[in-house]
């Protein structure tokens, strides 16, 4: 593995910005870790300088047990066909960022999305309102502490299913003449001979 | 003079069978499941061979094709759509999406039982159903229609409170027209 230009712009970030935990993880994949104040100097450092221009995507992630959320940023080179992630934490009690729109326009959207699906409030982003879903009135749904199957079950009306909760393969095999082999036979052990 | 019995009989036979062979489907594709629609409407399968074809509008159609899983925000331009066409009017649910929720059944935004929301004529299960399985739905849909008991539409409009509850149920800003057929 050849790891010079990944190396080489790892020492580049680590000259500029001492706080920032950078790892090699293989060819093409840098990660970088970095205090939430330091991202937008951060990104404007990789794109003006390390050539990083184009934002491959946005994303959140929820540490529920840090109490953390966790923004992903993923950045690409095509000068040197490198993909950088930066990562940072921000606080979840009370999710605050500023928005990046200024350096990549597409980041408006990614923004809308993760205030929708996390509720992280992004400064400077006017366009947080409503995005895909209409009339919602519950905790973002893409939190973990937000538990889809009992929403679920309490909103929408629930079909219950079969009672015998039967594998069909028996009764397709007995139809047709069909000889089940014997692995699959523990499969579809039927409610009445158990 | 005809006996009035028998003429309304004929009558009937001769509008069942025109509504049956010339089926006009919204083209309104809702979930993975439309996917399918291209290859039966194309040379392949060919659906025009049953008279059924797609209409650009809801006021031109017959029938409406539910696709698959419907968000709570697809439901309330569906209800809308549906409440649009003219009568006769049927509706197709297409997917196990449709019928017990599919593989979304656990989802925040979805419904799970079509049935409660608007009057199912004729359900194709399958998680997809493929152009086959789609075409034999569509004739079972004109058999129903044949001996008159396609009457979805006359059940919504009997029965329009309790689909009505329903849908209050789950749309929650209800910004909707009255209509008064
Ligand atoms: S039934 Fe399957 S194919 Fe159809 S909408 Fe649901 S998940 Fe998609």
């Amino acid at each position: 593995m050849n790891l010079e230009k990944e190396n080489k712009f790892a020492k580049q970030i680590n000259e500029t910005f001492h706080s920032a935990v950078v790892k090699v993880q293989r060819e093409r994949r840098i990660i970088v870790e970095l205090r939430s104040d330091l991202i937008p100097p951060f990104l404007s450092f990789a794109k003006e300088y390390l050539s990083f221009i184009h934002m491959a995507h946005y994303s959140c992630v929820d540490w529920l047990e840090e109490n953390k959320f966790e923004l992903v940023f993923m950045l690409w080179s095509y000068e040197e066909d490198v993909m950088l992630i930066v990562k940072t934490k921000i606080d979840r009690e009370k999710p605050e960022f500023v928005t990046i729109k200024h350096l990549w326009p597409q980041a408006e959207t990614y923004e809308r999305e993760i205030h929708e699906m996390y509720g992280v409030d992004f400064k400077g982003n006017d366009r947080l309102g409503e995005f895909i879903l209409e009339d919602w009135d519950d905790l973002p749904p893409m939190r973990r502490d937000f538990d889809t199957v009992k929403y679920a079950g309490e909103h929408y009306f629930t079909r219950p299913g079969r009672e015998d909760a039967q594998d069909v393969r028996e009764t397709i095999a007995r139809h047709s003449g069909e000889e089940i082999p014997d692995f699959a036979k523990k499969y579809s052990i039927r409610r009445d001979e158990e | 003079m005809i006996n009035d019995k028998y003429a309304n009989k004929i009558v009937d036979i001769i509008q069942n069978f025109a509504r049956k062979s010339s089926l006009w489907v919204v083209a309104y594709g809702t979930g993975c499941g439309a996917i399918e629609i291209p290859p039966t409407m194309t040379s392949r399968y060919d659906a025009e061979r049953f008279g059924i074809r797609g209409s650009a509008t809801p006021r031109q159609a017959d029938v409406l094709l539910i696709t698959g899983y419907l968000s709570t925000k697809t439901l309330k331009r569906v209800i809308r759509t549906y409440e649009q066409m003219q009568d006769p009017k049927y509706v197709i649910g297409f997917g196990s999406c449709t019928i017990n929720g599919g593989m979304y059944w656990d989802s925040y935004n979805t419904i799970k039982a079509l049935d409660q929301y608007l009057p199912v004529d004729v359900f194709i299960n399958g998680c997809m159903p493929r152009p086959e399985a789609v075409i034999s739905g569509f004739i079972k849909l004109q058999e129903l229609i044949k001996e008159g008991k396609a009457n979805g539409a006359q059940k919504y409009k009997e029965n329009l409170e309790w689909y009505r509850e329903n849908q209050r149920k789950v749309i929650k800003n209800w910004k909707m027209p009255d209509y008064n057929w």
